[in-house]
């Protein structure tokens, strides 16, 4: 049935049909490619006389003003109009600015990657300590756990992780010391102020495959890899190979970058400054909360879900001591824990530039060995010997609270950071077992949870507004009145600030906890993820790897 | 005097040492053993070869009690050692010429 028309007529129809769509979709693709900015995956584009700045982070170059309606508008549109006569005039002056704005990035490129390595190097090392906390005949078991902890949950972050954490870091939050990251630019979900989840960079791919980014991402995912190891500490000498898995996709995948958005994405709570004038909105420097107590409280959740290890209380609840198999490891891996705090801590500043790095690495140490020595003496005063584990503990407690608060505060405030997370600490172990009877083996919760919601609080009460001035787009020039005010907390005269972050370290707890309860409870309901008490009381080693870590001779071939 | 010997579970120490305890029989030895009867041991796969692990971790218990205790610790011990699973080990009792104290010096001291 031709309905009247006739073949050529038809011809030319399809033909023209077929026209027109390619003339659309070349337009389309045309206008999206032109108005989008380009990744640059060989890093020559990136850091130019636009990067270019003092110390102050003052720009060489001033930038052409496009908002015509901004009352400065006439002497930005001069200032950059004066730079345009001059730099013709100086052609090598504006070459040195090229070179030097690169250079400028470049350096802050080298920092970021190698405090990054350093953070890679801690996975090293809660290995080591929470090896040495468990028993022999599950220590191959908890090894193999740690290290394939890194595998699958990379993956997760990789294929889509990233994408949601920073895909649109570029809106809200662009890193500048990396030279900004500018086609990480869309939310998923949300947008504006009120972003919820990012939505470029899927795979590390396209807008993602870019010096920038790059570097940005070894570094996030490393931090990453922190929470997703931490829910180890808890979960071990029970759980199944397979379920611990889907722990980590879940992590790499949906919890860890789903908060991180929020906080260091250019998400909502990173706004909340602008939007809703509460302080400089919620601030977590280096992860005290999107890392810390997002893995301690996780591993809360999966801890009261397995249930306790079998023995560990008695018919009558009392607790039974499992004692450490190896105590070397304890304190060598929290030594290399503490090495490698000095990239996470000051690498947070993703720039050498930043010379506040001297502080946070004095901070970090400082909070770390009052910590340590608070533990050690609160234990001696209360069970008559200082325990080497809680003085590990102690100093792991000391370091995930300073790490919210490191930038922001002064030696003192770090020092008593420190002590506050020393006590919180015991206080949170004994508590975990004695009253809850949440069987907790290495003091994850305690260590990571309990004490990285006391860090996001903490920076709220101690911060002292010697730095972050402008930090989430808040009081760029002055805040509180002050010229260069920075982050600063209730001591020093902020009472928004201390109301946000007790709010947004709180939000943190019940999220981490609430996501992964409702959907472990779910899974586990499906299949256990606990192994079976044969296995459980054999020790997994051989049940799950079929092998041991300490095999004894008597292995004989077949 | 007899020397009861029990190869028993690992993770069954405590429950044998307080069944042993409660019946007044407070000294004991616990050697780390491996060992096997009718247990079968496993194969596995190390690296592309195949071994085979027929000795499985177990603890000697050796306690040394006075005669009109004997049959009642063996009841102790096997109620407190069993899971009805094969492996739960085997008791050995056998007589001993003499028990002395090295601290004291005095003989029979069961």
């Amino acid at each position: 049935m031709s309905y009247g028309f006739t073949r050529s007529r038809r011809q030319a129809l399809k033909a023209g049909t077929i026209g027109l769509a390619t003339l659309c979709l070349c337009m389309l693709t045309t206008r999206v490619s032109a108005q989008q900015p380009q990744p640059d995956p060989a890093g020559i584009a990136t850091g130019d006389r636009t990067t270019a700045m003092d110390a102050a982070g003052n720009p060489f170059v001033p930038p052409e003003p496009t908002d015509m309606a901004d009352p400065d508008y006439a002497a930005k549109k001069k200032a950059f109009n004066d730079y345009q006569a001059q730099a013709v005039k100086e052609p090598l002056a504006v070459k040195l600015a090229d070179s030097v704005g690169h250079v400028r990035v470049a350096t802050n490129v080298g920092w970021t990657l190698n405090t990054g390595y350093l953070v890679l190097f801690m996975q090293a090392g809660f290995a080591l300590l929470t090896c040495g906390l468990i028993r022999k005949k599950n220590a191959a078991h908890l090894m193999m756990l740690n290290f394939a902890a890194y595998v699958f949950a990379f993956l997760a972050y990789y294929a889509v992780g990233y994408a949601f954490q920073f895909g649109a870091i570029a809106i809200n939050a662009a890193p500048m010391n990396l030279g900004g990251t500018p086609t990480l630019n869309k939310f998923l979900i949300g947008g504006g102020q009120w972003g919820w989840l990012g939505g470029k960079g899927f795979f590390m791919t396209g807008p993602a495959y870019d010096a920038g980014s790059n570097t940005l991402a070894l570094f996030e995912v490393v931090f990453m890899e922190t929470a997703g190891y931490i829910i180890v500490g808890a979960i071990c000498e029970r759980i199944t190979f397979w379920s611990f898995i889907l722990c980590e996709l879940f992590i790499g995948a949906f919890l860890y970058p789903i908060f991180g958005c929020w906080v260091w994405g250019g998400g909502w709570m990173s706004q909340l400054g602008s939007s809703l004038h509460l302080g400089h909105g919620y601030v977590d420097f280096a992860g005290s909360t999107v890392v810390h107590a997002v893995g301690g409280f996780t591993a809360m959740a999966l801890a009261v879900i397995l249930g306790p290890r079998l023995g560990k209380y008695g018919a009558d609840g009392t607790p039974r001591a499992f004692p450490a198999h190896n105590l070397t490891f304890v304190v060598v891996g929290t030594f290399i824990l503490l090495f490698g705090w000095m990239g996470f801590n000051p690498g947070s500043t993703l720039g050498a530039t930043d010379l506040r790095i001297s502080v946070i690495a004095v901070n970090t140490n400082l909070a770390a060995i009052a910590g340590s020595a608070t533990a050690m003496i609160l234990w001696y005063l209360k069970f008559g010997k200082p325990d080497i584990t809680m003085a590990c503990n102690g100093m792991l407690a000391g370091l995930v609270a300073i790490t919210a608060p490191c930038a922001f505060v002064g030696p003192t405030a770090a020092l008593v950071i420190g002590v506050l997370a020393g006590v919180l600490v015991c206080a949170g172990v004994l508590f975990n077992e004695r009253v809850i009877k949440v069987d907790d083996p290495c003091g994850a919760i305690s260590v990571h949870g309990y004490c990285g919601w006391l860090g996001g609080v903490s920076l709220g009460i101690f911060a002292d507004g010697t730095y972050g001035a402008g930090w989430n787009g808040v009081g760029a020039t002055t805040y509180l009145g002050k010229a260069g005010l920075g982050v600063t907390g209730l001591l020093h005269g902020d009472a928004s600030q201390f109301l946000i972050q007790l709010g947004g370290a709180t939000l943190c707890a019940v999220y981490a906890f609430g996501a992964t309860y409702v959907v472990f409870k779910f899974v586990n309901g499906i299949i256990p993820m606990r192994v079976s008490k044969e296995t459980e009381l054999e020790g997994l080693d051989i049940p799950e790897f079929g092998m041991e870590a300490y095999p004894e001779g008597d292995v004989s071939a077949a | 005097m007899k020397r009861i010997e029990a190869v028993i579970r690992p993770n069954k120490l405590d429950e044998v040492k307080d069944a042993l305890a409660a019946l007044g029989v407070t000294g004991l030895t616990a050697v780390e053993a491996r060992g096997f009867g009718r247990q079968k041991g496993h194969t596995e796969v190390y690296r592309g070869a195949e071994y085979h692990v027929e000795f499985v971790p177990k603890m000697l218990v050796i306690a040394v009690v006075a005669d009109n205790l004997v049959e009642a610790a063996v009841d102790a011990v096997l109620e407190a050692a069993r899971t009805g699973v094969i492996g739960d080990g085997k008791i050995f009792v056998t007589a001993l010429q003499d028990v002395i104290r090295i601290r004291t010096g005095e003989h029979q001291a069961v």
